[in-house]
């Protein structure tokens, strides 16, 4: 069976194959065709301020390094020595001058070129030649810092499409426009396909029953937003294109900064009188009310409110999700603790939200395991509408979001 | 510092492997009934030392959350604990130590370390075995009523820094 699967079978517009949540062939395209050919999500400038700042990532399954050159430029280097494949940098950040590799010593500078060979009169080859593997494309958008393998992947601008507007408006919670993913990151493994956290974070129609015991102790913004009756519901299920997708909960909520757990912004006067400084009353107010956006960018980053999350694949049953809370500059310590704190409560192994969805998905991998099954999601394609710029709107507990990150993994997969 | 007497390390020792055992057996209202109203539960996300108003944690509960928390465990809604995870926990290397100044004041305060290993039958979903690994530090108070409680539970996990797998019961 070295043939690869017929995507254009398995993926259909309702429906989708178990095999494509199970086989160690599809998985293996995957991190070839979406990992290691399209843009990926790296991290954030914010994580690296100072040159020489690194951390450590993996893209699919490649580990690689995110860093800040000494020249302030932002740069992705392979984790893994020219020499005999050494991992490089086993530290997940810190700050470096250059990179030794712990094996034979070989030092390379902070843009991959190999600076020193220990004993060099056996060394043949050419310096030059023999620097670490350098990503070709490397971009940032509002901080937000993403990478490809592929050289012909394109502008990041294209594959951001209309997911920019949505970082533009997770930005614009900061009265100066800018978030600090400062807090660290809690790391929580899902033993489940990792497509399924794409398609849960932005899954509208599972809150009231996975979520039922957080509704019956916690009132929330979800109260609003996705536990009312069907007809009662005004949030939406949005198909940005490109797999980006999200749920739109912004017009279910009346009061301003529900999104934070509040009845209004009284709390915070200081953080009010900077929305309204920086982008005058009526749009700092739209964005107290309306809140941050809920969105799913294509492969593996998760704007999810005011906490950021990235998939990491780890074969075909295994995934991990990493978060944290989305801090904002220029507002008082204050908020930040106040959003720090939403974050654990929400996200995590332990969370009142994650853990359950977690669970949840462990249980759909066991029940697709024989990999011989279909899963429908043709939920609400018949009420599904059309949205300027070729954008697709649905009820928020209706299946367009599902149904946009397959249309586009089938793209990408088919090619 | 002052020296603690062996009355009161077995006093203390009780109160843990009773804190111990109602964890393992989901008994969340009796667990709950240990702690005391100024109760901090925290599970520090690997950097040991962070500061919890400035780091992410794996949990950091004040009183109030905690009080959810085991709320939402009784609804017998939660799915991450729906069965309740069959655990046994064992605690070793206990060190007592009497706090100078106690925060409430009358009160004897005691700042307990101990080691644990959890094994977790996640009955939920995998029902594969998890092992949980790490240090305990507890602050327990004693009133001069005779009541005991816990006031402070920091969990530090060998593998906190990694990946960790669904943890909807009490660490
Ligand atoms: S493998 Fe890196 S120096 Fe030899
Ligand atoms: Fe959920």
């Amino acid at each position: 069976m070295d043939s690869s699967p017929d995507y254009s079978r398995l993926i259909q517009s309702d429906s989708v194959h178990a095999s494509l949540y199970t086989s160690q062939a599809v998985y293996r395209e995957e991190l070839e065709k979406i990992f290691y050919r399209g843009w990926v999500y790296v991290g954030h400038e914010s994580e690296i301020p100072h040159p020489g700042d690194f951390v450590r990532r993996n893209i699919g399954e490649e580990p690689v390094i995110l860093l800040r050159d000494r020249k302030g430029e932002l740069r992705v280097l392979k984790n893994r020595c020219s020499h005999r494949a050494n991992l490089i940098c086993s530290d997940g950040k810190g700050n470096a001058k250059n990179f030794m590799c712990p094996y034979h010593g070989w030092v390379f500078s902070l843009d991959g070129q190999l600076l020193d060979v220990p004993y060099p009169q056996g060394f043949s080859r050419d310096k030059s030649e023999s620097g670490l593997v350098a990503l070709p494309l490397v971009d940032s958008y509002q901080g937000f810092v993403f990478a490809s393998f592929n050289a012909g992947a394109g502008t990041l601008d294209a594959h951001l499409g209309n997911a920019k507007q949505v970082i533009d408006r997770a930005v614009a919670m900061s009265p100066v426009g800018r978030i600090k993913l400062t807090a660290g990151w809690v790391k929580h493994k899902f033993y489940a396909n990792w497509k399924m956290l794409p398609e849960n974070d932005t899954d509208g129609y599972h809150v009231n029953f996975v979520h039922a015991s957080f509704a019956k102790v916690l009132r929330s913004h979800y109260d609003d937003a996705a536990l009312q009756a069907e007809e009662d519901l005004e949030s939406e299920t949005i198909d940005w294109g490109n797999g980006h997708t999200e749920l739109n909960l912004g017009p279910s909520y009346k009061n301003e900064m529900v999104w934070l757990g509040y009845t209004d912004a009284s709390r915070f006067p200081g953080y009010v009188a900077a929305l309204e400084q920086a982008y005058g009353h009526g749009r700092a107010h739209e964005t107290l009310r309306a809140g941050p956006p809920h969105t799913v960018i294509f492969p593996n980053l998760f704007i999810a409110e005011m906490n950021i999350v990235m998939f990491e694949p780890r074969g075909p049953n295994e995934c991990v999700q990493w978060h944290t809370p989305m801090l904002l500059e220029g507002v008082s310590d204050d908020l930040n603790e106040r959003i720090l704190r939403q974050c654990e409560a929400a996200l995590g192994p332990a969370g009142f939200l994650l853990a359950d969805d977690g669970t949840i998905s462990e249980r759909q991998q066991i029940a697709l395991k024989s990999g011989n099954a279909w899963l429908d999601i043709s939920r609400g394609e018949q009420r599904e509408k059309e949205g300027p710029g070729d954008i697709r709107v649905g009820h928020v507990t209706d299946e367009t979001t599902n149904r946009g990150f397959w249309k586009h993994y089938r793209r990408l997969l088919s090619r | 510092m002052q020296l603690v007497s062996i009355e009161e390390v077995r006093r203390i020792e009780a109160l843990l492997y009773q804190e111990a055992r109602l964890a393992d057996e989901s008994r969340y209202t009796e667990w709950e009934g240990l702690v005391d109203d100024d109760m901090y539960y925290w599970v520090p996300a690997g950097h040991a030392d962070g500061d919890p108003s400035l780091a992410v944690s794996v949990i950091a509960d004040n009183r109030r959350r905690l009080k959810s928390r085991i709320a939402q465990l009784n609804t017998g809604a939660r799915h991450a604990q729906l069965p309740a995870s069959p655990m046994r926990r064992v605690l070793s290397n206990i060190e007592v130590n009497k706090v100078e100044t106690p925060k409430e004041q009358g009160t004897r305060e005691y700042a307990v370390r101990a080691n644990f290993v959890l094994y977790e039958l996640r009955a939920q979903s995998t029902n594969t075995l998890e092992v949980w690994p790490g240090s305990v530090e507890y602050r327990v108070r004693a009133r001069p009523s005779g009541d005991w409680k816990i006031f402070y539970k920091k969990v530090q996990l060998v593998h906190g820094s990694e990946p960790l797998a669904t943890m909807g019961f009490l660490i």
